[in-house]
């Protein structure tokens, strides 16, 4: 019971691996944005960032 | 038959005779015809010889016991495994370890063809035992107090104790008191359990086979719910041991082929360098409108991720990067922000560093086109100016994903190994070798001191 439980998930998680691989997962956190006007080539200024405004470590110990 | 007719010649017929208890004259039912050597009467409680026509008592105990109640009542029939039996006697026993007394009951079945079977039970655990038909080879130099080979299975010794009746009723084929001891050995082998057990010096060997509380209800057809079991048994088969190598094998097979996996991707991955660009970020430039964009570059094959790699020789400062990869035609885009920042000291622990010059980030699943980022750099006040490096690369492998498997992979087979070794302590704590005797090491401390 464990068994064929454990290689049923064994095999869901290698083929979940393989498809992230192929489709290009990642574990990196991106903000995905849909209809940037096309303007923003011309005038980069015009499109403002979710991050700006981010408040900077300013390091040390 | 008429009146008148005379007695034909020949031996008198058998004749029936009701059996009552010279004690207490309450009827005797003899279920097991004449193989019961005892029988007790179930009123009086009077141990009767039953291979004396007169039934003289051999013994007689108190009713203090009158609160013994058997869960499968004497008369009872039922069919085990495939054969039909009967309950026709019942027997409490127990032992005393460290001042602690551990009560079992034990039924004896009877079947006229193929004879008498016995049931035990313990705390809700069950046992269907038999006696042995071959003599078991003892081995005392097994690593745990000694072994027994049975029919070719091993079987490691578990307990040895001093049983002592407390309760009979029913019939029996020998000789019982109440108040009879007995050594009893018990080696285990999961389901199974043999034992051995010795009465002045008389030893008879059993072997027995664990069973659940609801197979009996179900052979005997009880009514109600068998009592639920109690802790580990001795012989009481493990939910999981029996899969943990097999559970550690397909994981060793699995991390083999999550290997392959890794090293198949890695080299189909065409990890392609579609822009390498160096910026300097001004401050006094910067003033007015900090963001641009970079040259438009092409990601071309199927959907895939894109690395986006960042240089900065920043010392004890920060540049950070509100970058957006955006797809020229689709008007789609990824907006993520990226800090470079390095710094480093001395204090009275050392040297210390802080942060890295490099930083990198992967962008899943962009699907082909023509894309160009827009880039917003801001940095540290005091910094009037710095150059910084950004590389785009199409289509990487992505390490953390197998990590994630491997360990997803690892976590159930750690599990199970864990769930097997503590029903396995739980087992073994109340034998004659619990796995580690903490008062025995603390003993063994202060003897060494």
């Amino acid at each position: 019971m464990f068994r064929k439980l454990y290689l049923l998930f064994g095999f869901l998680t290698l083929g979940t691996a393989a498809f992230g691989q192929y489709r290009g997962w990642s574990l990196d956190s991106v903000n995905e944005l849909k209809n940037v006007p096309k303007s923003v080539r011309d005038n980069p200024g015009s499109y403002r960032s979710v991050y700006s405004g981010y408040h900077h470590y300013t390091g040390g110990k | 038959m008429s009146a008148g007719t005379p007695p034909l010649p020949g031996p008198p017929k058998p004749q029936v005779k009701a059996l009552n208890c010279p004690k207490c004259g309450a009827a005797i039912t003899l279920r097991c015809f004449g193989q019961a050597e005892t029988v007790v009467c179930g009123s009086c409680r009077c141990i009767l010889d039953a291979k004396d026509p007169n039934l003289a008592i051999l013994q007689q105990f108190e009713i203090k016991t009158s609160d013994v109640k058997p869960f499968i009542p004497l008369g009872t029939r039922g069919k085990l495994r495939g054969t039909d039996y009967e309950v026709i006697g019942f027997q409490r026993r127990h032992i005393t370890v460290e001042g602690i007394t551990y009560s079992w009951h034990e039924y004896l079945l009877f079947n006229p063809y193929k004879g008498f079977r016995y049931l035990t039970e313990y705390n809700g655990h069950w046992n269907d035992i038999s006696i042995c038909k071959q003599l078991p080879m003892l081995d005392s130099g097994f690593s745990t107090g000694g072994a027994a080979n049975y029919l070719g299975e091993v079987y490691r010794h578990f307990q040895t104790s001093d049983a002592n009746t407390d309760f009979v009723l029913g019939e029996f084929p020998w000789q019982v008191r109440v108040g009879e001891h007995a050594v009893v050995t018990d080696y285990v082998h999961p389901p199974r359990v043999l034992s051995s057990e010795k009465l002045d010096k008389e030893v008879t060997w059993s072997i027995g086979e664990y069973m659940y509380g609801r197979e009996i209800w179900d052979s005997f057809k009880l009514p109600g719910s068998p009592p639920e079991a109690i802790g580990v048994y001795e012989n009481q088969p493990s939910p999981v041991t029996t899969n943990v190598t097999s559970v550690w094998l397909a994981f060793a097979a699995f991390a083999i082929f999550l290997l392959a996996l890794m090293a198949g991707f890695d080299l189909r991955a065409k990890k392609e360098p579609v822009l390498h660009e160096t910026y300097t970020y001004n401050r006094a430039d910067a003033k007015n409108e900090p963001s641009f964009v970079s040259d438009v570059f092409e990601l071309s094959g199927r959907t895939s991720n894109v690395e986006v790699k960042t240089y900065a020789p920043v010392s004890n400062h920060w540049i950070y990067l509100n970058y957006a990869l955006i797809n020229q035609d689709t008007g789609q885009a990824w907006d993520f922000g990226r800090e470079v920042s390095y710094y480093y000291g001395y204090d009275s622990d050392g040297s210390w560093t802080e942060g890295k010059q490099n930083d990198s980030v992967v962008i899943p699943s962009v699907p082909p086109g023509h894309y160009y980022l827009r880039i917003e750099p801001e940095a540290d006040p005091s910094l009037p100016n710095i150059s910084y490096t950004v590389d785009v690369i199409h289509d990487v492998p992505v390490f953390g994903i197998y990590a994630i498997a491997f360990v997803a992979l690892l976590v159930p087979a750690l599990l199970i190994s864990l769930r097997a070794y503590t029903f396995e302590r739980s087992r073994w704590s109340e034998s004659d070798h619990p796995p580690v005797q903490l008062s025995a090491m603390t003993g063994s401390s202060e003897d060494d001191s």
